[in-house]
Parts: C-alpha cells; sequence; structure tokens
C-alpha cells in the first residue's frame, strides 16, 4: 500500500489535492477534541469495515431502514453505538432520521463524540472515493499519536436549526476561533460547528476537493478543469443518488 | 447550485435528471461522460469506474479527470455532514431553496421530505 496519497495513480493529481489529503490523514491520527488518536484510526477502519457489511447491504435495499434488524459486521474496537452512526451513515445516509439521531445518542454516544465521528465520516468518504475514482490504492491506516482530547465545548453550541448542537454565527466567541470565514456561511458549512477542530479540519480538505468558499457562489469563475456547470452536474446527481435533500 | 450555474452560463438542464439520471432536456458540454462517471462512483463498481473514466480522459483530458473525480468525491462528504447532523434542507442554496424546484427535481419524494412532511 502506498504512503502518500495517489501514489499508485497513473493520473496526474493536482499537488494541492496530494497535500490536501496528506494533511487531512495527519489530522485525523492525531488526538481530536472527544476522541484519542487510537479510537479515531478506529473510527476510520470501522467506516472501511461498514462497505462490507451484509447488514448494511439489507437495510440498503429495503423499502423502509426500519424493517431490518440484526447486527452489523464489525471491527469489534467501538461501541455498538459508534457502530450504528458508522454504518448507517457510510451506506445509507439519506434515509436518516431525528429518531435514529435521538437512539444513536441514548446508545451512549455523546454528541461531541458524535460530531467528531461525523467529521472523520465525512473527510474519509472523500478521501477513499477520490483515491477509487482515480485508481489508486486506498491510503492505509496512519499509526496513532499520543496525546489526550481538548475536550473543548463551545459555549454557543446549542441545538436549534439542526438534530445537533450547532454554534450559529452570532454565539460564537474567541475561544472557539477562527471558525467562520463569514456570518453568511450556510448551515452545511457550520454542521460541525460544535467540534471547531473537525469543522475545520473538515474544509480544508473538501474545498480542496470542490470548491474555496469564495468561489462556490462565483457560478460564472471556474478554477477547476471541468466548467461549472458540469461540476453541479455531477454534484447534484451524486446528491440525488444518495437522497441528500439538501 | 445546479440551476444557478447553468442560468448564468447558458446551458440548459432538466432538473429531474439529479434523481431520474440524464436526459435530453440536459445540454452540458460531456454531460452524459461526466454522469456516468459519477454514477459509476457512486455505485463503487470498480469495472464501471475503470471504463467511464476512461471516456472522459479521452474526452477531457488528464486535469479534468482528476477534477471530476474530485468533485464526484466531495459530495460523498457534503451529503453525510448534511444527513447525519440532520440540518434544515429549507436552508439549501443561501435559503433560496423552493419546494417547486425540490418537486422539479423530484427529490420531494426523498425519504427524509416524506418522513418529516
Amino acid at each position: 500500500m502506498s504512503e502518500t496519497p495517489f501514489e499508485s495513480c497513473t493520473y496526474e493529481v493536482r499537488q494541492d489535492l496530494i497535500d490536501a489529503q496528506l494533511e487531512a490523514w495527519e489530522r485525523i491520527a492525531a488526538p481530536g477534541t472527544w476522541l484519542d488518536s487510537a479510537h479515531r484510526i478506529a473510527v476510520v477502519a470501522e467506516i472501511r469495515q461498514a462497505r462490507s457489511c451484509d447488514l448494511c447491504s439489507e437495510i440498503k435495499e429495503a423499502l423502509s431502514p426500519n424493517a431490518v434488524t440484526g447486527a452489523h459486521t464489525t471491527t469489534g474496537a467501538l461501541s455498538g453505538a459508534e457502530v450504528e452512526l458508522i454504518h448507517r451513515s457510510v451506506s445509507d445516509p439519506g434515509r436518516l432520521s431525528h429518531a435514529w439521531s435521538q437512539d444513536v445518542l441514548a446508545g451512549g454516544l455523546s454528541e461531541g463524540a458524535y460530531v467528531e465521528i461525523v467529521g472523520i465520516i465525512a473527510s474519509v468518504m472523500i478521501m477513499d472515493t477520490a483515491t477509487m475514482a482515480l485508481g489508486a490504492e486506498e491510503t492505509p491506516l496512519p499509526n496513532p499519536v499520543p496525546g489526550e482530547p481538548t475536550r473543548y465545548l463551545p459555549p454557543g453550541a446549542k441545538v436549534q436549526a439542526a438534530w445537533l448542537p450547532i454554534v450559529e454565527p452570532e454565539d460564537v466567541v474567541e475561544t472557539d476561533e477562527p471558525l467562520y470565514p463569514s456570518s453568511k456561511v450556510g448551515y452545511i458549512y457550520r454542521g460541525l460547528s460544535m467540534v471547531p477542530e473537525s469543522m475545520r479540519n473538515y474544509w480544508a480538505m473538501a474545498n480542496t476537493h470542490y470548491l474555496p468558499g469564495e468561489y462556490i457562489y462565483q457560478f460564472d469563475t471556474t478554477i477547476r478543469a471541468i466548467s461549472r456547470p458540469q461540476m453541479e452536474l455531477m454534484a447534484a446527481r451524486v446528491s440525488g443518488l444518495h437522497q441528500c435533500v439538501y | 447550485m445546479l440551476r444557478e450555474s447553468t442560468q448564468i452560463t447558458d446551458n440548459e438542464v432538466d432538473l429531474k435528471d439529479v434523481t431520474q439520471g440524464l436526459s435530453e432536456g440536459t445540454q452540458i458540454p460531456n454531460a452524459e461522460a461526466l454522469i456516468n462517471f459519477a454514477e459509476a462512483i457512486v455505485g463503487r463498481d470498480k469495472a464501471k469506474i475503470t471504463e467511464t473514466r476512461q471516456v472522459v480522459f479521452e474526452a477531457l483530458g488528464n486535469n479534468a479527470t482528476v477534477d471530476a473525480a474530485a468533485v464526484a468525491s466531495a459530495f460523498h462528504g457534503f451529503v453525510r455532514i448534511a444527513d447525519t447532523i440532520g440540518i434544515p434542507y429549507e436552508t439549501a442554496a443561501r435559503g433560496q431553496d423552493a419546494p417547486e424546484i425540490r418537486e422539479a427535481a423530484g427529490v420531494n419524494n426523498f425519504y427524509r421530505i416524506q418522513e418529516t412532511g
């Protein structure tokens, strides 16, 4: 397995994409806000495990995601609530519900750990999908890094607009900074704000795959090698296939 | 985003292609190659990915192939944040989300809207 993302790729991959993934893997391997390094790496292993989970396949095929019962095929390193969060988010994200999210939390997962795990899921899904899409080998699991989680909880985080707490721009305090580039950022940007470090890490990597924030609403400008309508057509189709309403 | 980008650049798009796949109503250069690549990526079908990626490469070249793969990948992350955190879909597109556009795209049939009404 290649240690550097895209190392085995036959295409010439732009350097900022390689750097973004390298840095993202380093950040995933570091101690987080609520999870230590080994725990975060175990989350990555479970994300990859979820792709071959029989129960997840059955749920995905079922007319109702609630019609199927059973046990996930798991690495065995994480709690049941963590496994449920990871597997369902990876395999069938468009059919999650508010009640499901509350069940996961009631299973013993803190809101902070939930959001931090979502940040890792979203990051790994992007990076593993990109390497797969370009025919490159999957980047191996990083080695754990010693250290303790910071356990930083933004004082302004509250459940209001979403199922999980979010820090609204007007509730940002100095210790959260830097959190938002603008007070008008969309909710997709605010989603991970309960764990500011996860949010910053995620967007630093994700924007390199899509577009930096300052270009999002410049529809007549493209900094990529495909046009903006071509990008948005692919984006919309990918979202549609995931049944994502947003 | 799709609607706004096509309006500004004078391309045509049939919004229901978002849920039903490419139709003749969408007139964006190399749309078929890009949509086929995106669908193969979501399906994680490696043989199909290789085949469709080659079509994109032959039509648009190396850099476009890389960027097409990167964009499709990025939306594997965005959808997971939106759907696991439960962010309000009415706020999409800077609050410009409109029920009639969701209806035209077929998005109102999605689970989350059907479940929550």
